[in-house]
């Protein structure tokens, strides 16, 4: 029997093999890439015959596009990839490490999550090697190293993770011509946003579309929002306190960072439909209204991720642009960027787990993302060229200049509350119930030590 | 070898497997150890009969108490216990459930399932019986019972994108294109957040399940109504009963026991369902049951001592229905 | 006598008129997601399915035009038509403001000497005194009604493209590889053992009975990690062994209690007079118990087909993830991708996955009413 099924499975295998060949998106050699540092690696590395399991959050056109770059790993080092990923990814990471089948290299968007693995022991540290490198070639390198260092078993900190693949988040979308057409400016601070956010609704229009919809994950929209208010309200520490609960979360100054959310979302006149459908209106629906004609709204706070449920054919720099979320002139905190994205750690030790680790620090396996769409990098040494448009370099270059780096608060905060409570707390406050009352709940919900 | 003749092979071993088990040790014990034949085969047969239900039972017994039991006695001990940082677990007593009790979210939940514990098995079972009953007697009522019976075939994420449609809510002005709403402005109204409204945001989920599980209720009560003999029917027309009385009088008394299983069925299906609540509300907007209650617990908040908890409380719900059941198969032996 | 029959046929016709009504409730929430997977995304979240079928005026989101410039003595033009298809154009605009400013066929000065004029049928004529090139050309906001399109695009994107055409073919096999074992190994089990607990004698019977019916209600996702432990630990990993065996664990108590329930409710007489004939126990369940529990077997073949077929949860856990053990189910879902949410997608694929449990309950349901009647007949 179990003859049988390995059979089978390598007769699967082996079609899988023949289609990643000859699908390499770009031809190596050709344009500006750093296509050196592939034959470095290549010249270095060799799996002949091994099989990397890599699991992701990429599903779909996305994962079209990973899978695109590992054709890459593949072809330097003769490895056989097998990406798979999983609709609550959450989920299948830890009932796959808990039981003893963990894939060798997993990616995960929630910092949170992989400390909690990395505190059971189920991941591999990455070594000082890596976090100098961090700390040399990440924009912010300090920052990126924090972001991946967790307690492990023994409760030592250490490197785990590497981040790769960052969303930035404080952005504005807008359309220009509407913008034009109503006279309006980009406003370059929150004074000159909040007064707009007025004007517009004194002219009659709706300046936000607001949607905290998403199905199981309903509020994560919402906290976005506060945590691009605590970075504009607070200098960083106080957030880093916030995140690891230092200051408790009905602490005065998360208070006045959820109310400067409530300030745009719980007036009718403020935000499309009326404060009544923000908590249930869906997130990818709620862009639309920038498009319909008449406008629904003028703005909308959203990642860099957003375009994708934009209409068809929308042209990005022409019929849709963002700005940065500005931050009060009033107070001196700089431009904070808050942000998010994906961290790459090994499972289950091995050669091919580590080379796979090493291939993430070549500029190739940044570039060749970049020109496909999507990808941002605080990667200094990548040909910023290689945006696949001027708007992914705009926001690449908002990554590359920011003064203070931080990432999404609930991605950091324990499961409970990052992905539980903070979230239903937000729904509820948008949906009228008081500020310091929600903050005392998702406290009380804050895991024992 | 091309994968579809690898799948049949493996297909024809896994059955035929199964099959040759209850073949081959029947006729072992038949055969080998207690022949019905020579001197002792008075004796060989009782003990070939007293051994010939675990025989038919070995497997089912096997697969139900690793599969089902096993887990159910680790998720019990997990109760008791709270994962310390760095591996490992220690024993804490009652903490978790005590924790669990002084959640506001648990005690919404317990008060939601109590709520689809009562409507959703009756009202199933209910247009199940009513469908079943008219559905057998017109001509076409085959392909009636194929329809109505199409959301089973439906997945819980199909089915809750498919209400979600109808629940959808558009900003007053534009085009609604949930059907609720288009007929709710139809009349005048202002378009509603349907989901978000309690309780009748409940309420709007237990219609997913019920539209679901009224397939279910109905085919089972169908075949059990065609069981019904014909002459107890005939003799009540006979006497002159009205079509309701034959209902509820004659028909509905001779199929309680398949009712009662249509009804325990549907409540464990109730106790278990979040597939729906997770996708449409997650529990949020006072809508969160036990199941989802658990889910959060496991995989989000990754607090297996408090999930397990949940979990506890959700098996202990079903006891009523237990001792119901053993009491019934107690009085069908005699 | 005739009151009698009259009364009877009116009835009857309640009878029809009640199951019409419930069919058609039944089916509403279908056919609306059935229709909605023929039409595009934009069409799905801007009107009702029950309106695509008519003609809609509506307000459209604002049109760029594009196009080659032609130089006509001192004038450029850009010519071509908005919108492709049989739309009437009732008012257009340039400016968000004011999006029905002007009438079709009116021209419009745009300022700096360029006019626009947008026609009823949407045809457009742009023409300026300086070239076009470099310039961004104006948006058109119109309401037009427009006939009802349809599209099998959706259905194209979901079998057709990118990853998904490379595996759908293989995500069908895997996911019938899954489900029939997983429905006939159960059945098959589960039938042995309700006769034992139905028509055997033997003590702890009853309790055997209760525990059935409260394993009914162990959630799946307790079960999930330590059995794929177990398997882990055996060496069965992950593969079709591990998916069979858990679909076969988690869907017996279910196919036990029904069955038992069924075979309880069997004539006595037959089964003993066969044991007076000397029939052995094996011999009366193959001969007698199956061919009479058909009907049983067979709607708990469906539900049990239906439940394997839909699952996305126990293949994942116990088959794997990846591209080539995905089932059905698992390649729909990623298809909506990382952040998911596309109606036109979802709604098309639920048509897709649910084609062969309809197939299946179709062509099964012959055979349960046969089933049924023989059943009947005691």
């Amino acid at each position: 029997m179990t003859k049988l099924l390995t059979g089978m499975a390598i007769a699967v295998l082996s079609t899988g093999v023949a289609m990643a060949d000859g699908h390499l998106a770009f031809t190596p050699g050709e344009g500006d890439f750093n296509w050196g540092s592939l034959e470095a690696f290549a010249a270095a590395t060799d799996l002949s015959g091994q099989t990397v399991n890599v699991f992701g959050p990429w599903r779909g056109d996305d994962q079209a596009l990973v899978e695109n770059i590992i054709a890459y790993f593949e072809d330097a080092t003769g490895a056989n990839v097998e990406y798979s990923s999983s609709e609550n990814y959450e989920q299948q990471i830890v009932i796959d490490t808990e039981a003893g089948s963990p894939p060798d290299v997993a990616i995960l968007p929630q910092p949170g999550l992989i400390g909690t693995l990395a505190s059971r022991g189920f991941i591999e540290p990455l070594g000082e090697e890596t976090e100098a490198w961090l700390q040399e070639n990440y924009a912010a390198g300090d920052s990126w190293v924090s972001l991946g260092t967790y307690a492990g078993p023994d409760g030592e900190d250490r490197l785990y993770a590497f981040p790769y693949k960052i969303d930035v988040k404080s952005l504005v979308w807008y359309v220009p011509e509407n913008f034009e057409d109503a006279g309006y400016e980009v406003p370059t601070s929150m004074e000159d946003l909040k007064a707009l956010t007025e004007q517009i609704a004194a002219d009659g229009g709706t300046p936000w579309c607001i949607g905290l919809g998403s199905g199981g994950a309903t509020g994560w929209p919402a906290t976005d929002w506060v945590e691009d208010m605590m970075l504009r309200t607070q200098p960083p520490e106080v957030y880093d306190a916030w995140v690891s609960n230092d200051i408790p979360f009905d602490d005065p100054a998360v208070i006045g960072a959820i109310e400067e959310f409530g300030y745009f979302a719980r007036n009718d006149a403020f935000v499309a439909g009326g404060a009544g459908a923000v908590a249930s209106t869906d997130f990818r629906d709620s862009p639309k209204g920038l498009f319909e004609s008449p406008p629904q709204c003028y703005m909308h706070h959203q990642a860099s991720f957003i375009p994708t449920f934009f209409p068809e054919g929308t042209e990005l720099g022409v019929d849709a642009d963002f700005f940065y979320m500005p931050s009060y002139a009033g107070k001196d905190l700089g431009n904070p960027v808050l942000g998010a994205g994906t961290l790459a750690f090994i499972t289950k030790e091995g050669e091919g787990a580590r080379a796979f680790l090493e291939f993430l620090k070549t500029p190739i396996a940044h570039e060749l993302w970049m020109a496909q769409s999507g990808f941002l990098t605080p990667f200094k040494s990548v040909n910023t060229d290689m945006y696949a448009n001027d708007t992914l370099k705009k926001q690449g270059q908002i990554l590359l200049d920011a003064t203070t780096f931080r990432f999404d608060a609930s991605d950091l905060m324990p499961g409970a509350v990052g992905a539980g409570t903070f979230w239903t707390g937000m729904v509820d406050y948008a949906g009228g119930k008081d500020a310091a009352e929600v903050a005392a709940e998702i406290q009380s919900s804050w895991p024992a030590q | 070898m091309h994968p579809a003749i690898l799948g049949l092979i493996t297909i024809v071993i896994g059955v035929g497997g199964c099959i040759g088990y209850f073949w081959f040790s029947n006729v072992i014990l038949d055969r080998v150890f207690f022949p019905p034949s020579g001197p002792n085969a008075g004796r060989n047969i009782n003990r070939a009969n007293a051994i010939r239900p675990w025989l038919f039972m070995g497997p089912a017994i096997l697969a139900l108490g690793l599969y089902l039991a096993y887990p159910v006695v680790a998720t019990f001990l997990l109760s008791f216990q709270t994962r310390v940082p760095g591996g490992g677990s220690e024993f804490v007593g009652l903490d978790n459930y005590v924790q669990m009790i002084g959640e506001a979210k648990f005690r919404e939940a317990i008060f939601n399932n109590m709520l689809w514990l009562i409507i959703v098995p009756a009202a199933s079972t209910a247009f199940g019986l009513l469908a079943a009953q008219l559905t057998d007697r017109i001509s076409w009522g085959s392909f009636a019972k194929s329809l109505i019976f199409m959301p089973m075939a439906i997945s819980f994420v199909g089915a809750s994108v498919i209400w979600k449609l109808i629940y959808d809510a558009r900003p007053a002005g534009s085009d609604q294109i949930g059907v609720l709403n288009a007929i709710w402005v139809a009349f005048g109204g202002e378009p509603q957040q349907w989901l978000t409204i309690s309780p009748w945001n409940s309420l709007l989920l237990m219609v997913v399940l019920i539209w679901i599980q009224t397939g279910f209720a109905m085919v089972i009560l169908s075949a059990a109504l065609r069981g019904i003999p014909e002459e107890t029917v005939e003799a009540a027309i006979v006497d002159g009963a009205s079509p309701w009385q034959i209902f509820f009088r004659i028909k509905v008394p001779q199929i309680m026991p398949t009712i009662v299983v249509v009804w325990t069925t549907i409540t464990l299906v109730v106790l278990k369902v979040f597939d729906i609540v997770l996708a449409m509300t997650n529990g949020q907007w006072e809508t969160q049951v036990l199941a989802n209650y658990m889910y959060d617990k496991l995989f989000r908040a990754f607090d297996w001592g408090v999930g397990s908890a949940a979990a506890m409380t959700i098996m202990l719900l079903v006891s009523p229905i237990l001792v119901w059941n053993v009491i019934n198969a107690r009085k069908e032996m005699r | 006598m005739d009151n009698i029959a009259g009364k009877k046929s009116s009835l009857t016709w309640a009878v029809h008129i009640s199951v019409v009504v419930l069919v058609a409730l039944w089916l509403f929430p279908t056919v609306g997601l059935f229709v909605s997977s023929f039409r595009t995304g934009d069409q799905i979240s801007s009107s009702g399915w029950w309106q695509s079928l008519s003609t809609q005026e509506s307000q459209l989101s604002p049109i760029r035009i594009e196009g080659d410039e032609t130089a006509t003595g001192d004038a450029f033009v850009i010519e071509g038509t908005l919108i492709s298809g049989d739309t009437t154009v009732s008012a257009w605009g340039t400016s968000s403001r004011e999006p029905n400013a002007y009438e079709p066929g009116e021209t419009v000065d745009l300022g700096d000497g360029q006019t626009l004029t947008v026609n009823d049928d949407s045809t457009y004529v742009l023409t300026g005194p300086e070239t076009f090139e470099g310039t961004r050309l104006p948006r058109v906001f119109m309401t037009a009604s427009s006939p009802p399109v349809w599209t099998v695009e959706n259905y194209g994107t979901v079998l057709f493209t990118g990853t998904a055409a490379a595996g759908i073919g293989q995500a069908f096999l895997n996911t019938l590889t899954v489900s029939i074992p997983a429905t006939i190994i159960p059945i098959l089990i589960a039938a042995f053992a309700a006769y034992a607990l139905a028509w055997m004698e033997f003590p702890g019977r009853a309790l055997l009975v209760a525990t059935v019916v409260g394993l009914l209600v162990v959630p799946l996702q307790l079960a999930l990690i330590p059995l794929l432990q177990i398997h882990n630990t055996i060496g069965i990993g992950k593969g079709y062994l591990g998916v069979w065996l858990a679909h076969t664990g988690f869907g017996l108590p279910l196919a036990i209690y029904l069955l038992r329930n069924y075979m309880v409710g069997l004539p006595r007489d037959i089964i003993e007079n066969a044991k007076v004939d000397g029939a052995s126990d094996f011999q009366i369940f193959v001969k007698i118990i199956l061919p009479l529990s058909f009907p049983a077997l067979a709607s708990f073949a469906i539900f049990q087909f239906l439940w394997t077929w839909n699952d996305l949860l126990v293949a994942l856990v116990f088959l794997g993830a990846d591209d080539d053990s995905l089932v059905l189910t698992g390649r729909l879902v990623n298809l909506l991708g990382s952040r998911g949410g596309d109606w036109e997608i979802l709604a098309t694929s639920a048509f897709v996955s649910i084609a062969v449990p309809l197939v299946v309950f179709f062509s099964m349901q012959r055979y349960l009413v046969r089933g049924l009647l023989a059943g009947s007949v005691k």
